[in-house]
């Protein structure tokens, strides 16, 4: 006994390990022994694509506001073409450049004007003047905002949208127009400060005006002189960025703050605040201004005339757990947006048919201009990668509330990756809610769009 | 009976005294972050492969550039996907717990979690370079003979890792250390609750930058078996990374050559 005892003990300072360490082993495919050595040098890449996307829409038949004109082709089918990619000038001097190039099929849709549609989202020179200074001037896609529903900072939003499949917002953000811009960006260690200016080189013209299929859009993007200053640094985790915006004569402050909590949750907020009119107001005066309206329309539904300072904010935060789940819940506030009483008076205005399209233009706009039309609305945005161990798959959706008449829009998205160049995706969207409702009064209803891609 | 209780403490004593003679998981693994991690900033191009049912079936090559943070002593990361086609010019930033993700068709930047960062997989990066004796508290468990992934037998010091800073992204890690060269053979990753995430398989040891590093890192993914992931480094280069460069608005002027 004695003797087993002694050999336990000596074998205390080199005991083999358990069969079950050495059997993760077999858990190592044969193939990897066999695979190549990896090349000993890398280049980068542009990228590129070819999409098609077919959808089914289905529309609403009865209305509190008729939205007017004749229902919309049922179904849609779009091809794009799409480019990014840099090129090195010289050592110190880079070109980039970003393209869409889409046409579109559905009933009603005369070819080529209506169908084809090519996208300069950016063309933009880049010098490194000096160590970590860079200077640019072109088409720049700009973007200041950590929110996802909703970005109070994100102010060269405006009148940017690109043919895509994804209503998601976050997917809007990642396929828009650029603005012509000259823009300075210096860093020092744990901070940077920005400056540009975005000069106006166009009158704006109408919402829904139809641009030829090879026209730039600059009256979209550059319709009036704006100008921005950034300055990002770092304290106490929270990654702040501070923004003053000028647009057209106003004036606006941004401030951007992110900041982690243990492990699991980024918490994030993002707020601006400027001298600004309600919605109804700044709508009607823009619709004025290119003989949209007439000179006598009314500003309805009736609100204050005066411009006083409005707050915008997006407050929420983003879990990730274990199992590869991200969920984001996220509160918008636009102070300039229509509070329950404005919605029971577009409602009551809409009601009378010489003004059910002034109603619609007033919506029409702050779509336009990807902004909350309501004061209050929650985001909720959902992500699952790898369901149920389907590598390569990705499972999503997101909900967009208005807190006050409880209606919604929203969308379930799957996309699986069949390789390194090939991606399939499907879209199902809908809006609920009442006749009286923000999102139940819309004429679309619901789509369903399936997209297959090929990169290269 | 008795000779039973002599034998216990003698078998005590020894195998007390044969621990107290070695080095203590702390040293140990401090003499892995000074074996393997390069004392300069660096970039290096990783090829990750991916196998599916022992099939290869993905590939991404990233290019990290790697620095040494001078406050918090830990690696901070800024990687760029090169391939595939689909996710070329995407970039993680990781710093600390300051953490961004870059897409360059938004031109936006994301701020991301610890366990975010572990989706990607820029994530694989975590078991490749740490300061383990930084964020973790290592503890000796034995000594023990284990197979490496070329199926050699090595003696190893078994590590138990508790992470010790919120900085640390493994709650808890198991290392099995060749004595001697102080090379990583063998890690288990564990979640907080204790679920194995990862294992990981170090070998092909390489000359880098005047280190032996391994060149080649095996990851079994535990939660689903049936994908591993292998991570070849190759072309590490000696190269001035900024303090400048790690911040969210840098990522888009990160370049690879």
């Amino acid at each position: 006994m004695k003797t087993r005892v002694f050999a336990l003990a000596l074998m205390g300072s080199v005991l083999p390990a358990a069969a079950q360490e050495n059997s993760d082993l077999n858990l190592i495919p044969g193939a990897v022994q066999d695979a190549p050595p990896p090349p000993t040098s890398v280049a980068g890449h542009g990228k590129y694509s070819l999409e098609n996307a077919l959808g089914w829409y289905s529309y609403r038949g009865s209305f509190a506001v008729s939205p007017g004109g004749s229902i919309p082709s049922r179904w849609a089918n779009r091809t794009s073409l799409d480019g990014l990619d840099q090129w090195t000038l010289a050592p110190d001097l880079t070109f980039t450049a970003s393209d869409r190039l889409s046409v579109s099929f559905a009933n009603g849709i005369g070819f080529p004007n209506e169908s084809v549609r090519n996208d300069i989202r950016e063309a933009y020179l880049t010098y490194e003047a000096a160590p970590q200074t860079y200077l640019e001037a072109g088409r720049i896609n700009v973007r200041y905002g950590v929110a996802y529903g909703y970005n109070p900072t994100d102010f060269f939003r405006a009148r940017t949208s690109v043919a895509q499949s994804s209503a998601d917002p976050s997917a809007q953000r990642l396929n828009r127009l650029g603005t012509v811009m000259i823009r300075g960006q210096h860093f020092f260690d744990g901070g940077a400060v920005e400056l540009l200016y975005a000069p106006k080189l166009h009158s704006p013209v109408a919402m829904g005006t139809l641009a030829g299929p090879f026209d730039p859009k600059i009256d979209q993007t550059n319709g009036s002189d704006r100008a921005l200053a950034a300055f990002s640094f770092e304290l106490e985790q929270l990654s702040p960025q501070l923004l003053v915006y000028y647009e057209g004569g106003r004036t606006k402050f941004g401030l951007n703050l992110s900041r982690p909590i243990g492990a699991q949750v980024i918490a994030y907020a993002s707020w601006s605040g400027g001298m600004a009119p309600n919605t109804a107001v700044d709508a009607i005066t823009f619709g004025k201004r290119t003989r949209m309206l007439p000179p006598t329309a009314p500003v309805l539904p009736p609100t204050s005339l005066s411009r006083d300072f409005k707050n915008d904010l997006s407050a929420g935060a983003t879990w990730t757990g274990e199992d590869k789940v991200t969920v984001t819940a996220e509160y918008n506030f636009r102070q300039a947006g229509f509070s329950q009483d404005d919605w029971h008076n577009w409602f009551a205005n809409g009601v009378n048919p010489s003004l059910s399209s002034l109603m619609w233009f007033v919506r029409g706009y702050s779509s336009d201009l990807q902004q909350p039309m309501s004061r209050h609305q929650a985001f909720v945005r959902a992500d699952w990668a790898e369901p149920f161990h389907i590598e390569h798959a990705d499972v999503n959706a997101f909900v967009m509330t208005n807190l006050a008449d409880g209606s919604s829009i929203g969308q379930f998205a799957v996309s699986y990756d069949l390789s390194d160049y090939w991606s399939l995706g499907a879209y199902a969207g809908a809006s609920t809610g009442g006749k009286k409702s923000e999102w139940g009064s819309l004429r679309n209803a619901g789509s369903v769009l399936v997209q297959i891609a090929r990169y290269f | 009976m008795k000779n039973l209780a002599i034998g216990f403490l003698v078998a005590l004593f020894l195998f007390e005294g044969a621990k107290a003679a070695g080095p203590s998981g702390q040293e140990i693994i401090a003499a892995v972050d000074g074996a393997r991690n390069p004392g300069q900033s660096f970039r290096v191009m990783d090829v990750l492969t991916e196998y599916v049912n022992g099939k290869p079936q993905a590939s991404n090559q990233l290019v990290i550039f790697v620095r040494q943070n001078k406050t918090t002593k830990q690696y901070d990361n800024l990687v760029r996907y090169v391939l595939p086609v689909r996710d070329a010019g995407k970039m993680v930033l990781m710093n600390g717990s300051n953490m961004w993700f870059y897409d360059p068709s938004s031109k936006a930047s994301v701020r991301i979690s610890p366990q975010q960062r572990l989706l990607g997989q820029a994530s694989n990066g975590d078991v490749a370079t740490v300061n383990l004796a930084k964020d973790y508290t290592a503890t000796l468990v034995g000594e023990e003979k284990l197979l490496d992934a070329d199926r050699q037998n090595r003696d190893c010091y078994h590590l138990d890792l508790k992470a010790a800073s919120d900085e640390a992204v493994y709650s808890h890690i198991e290392f099995w250390v060749e004595k001697g060269s102080y090379r990583q053979i063998k890690g288990k990753f564990y979640s907080d609750s204790g679920r194995l995430l990862k294992i990981a398989y170090y070998h092909k040891f390489t000359q880098m930058l005047g280190r032996m590093s391994p060149a080649e890192t095996i990851v079994i993914d535990a939660v689903n078996q049936n994908l591993v992931t292998t991570m070849a480094v190759s072309d590490m280069q000696s190269r001035d990374v900024p303090d400048s460069w790690f911040q969210r608005d840098y990522l888009p002027r990160l370049k690879i050559d």
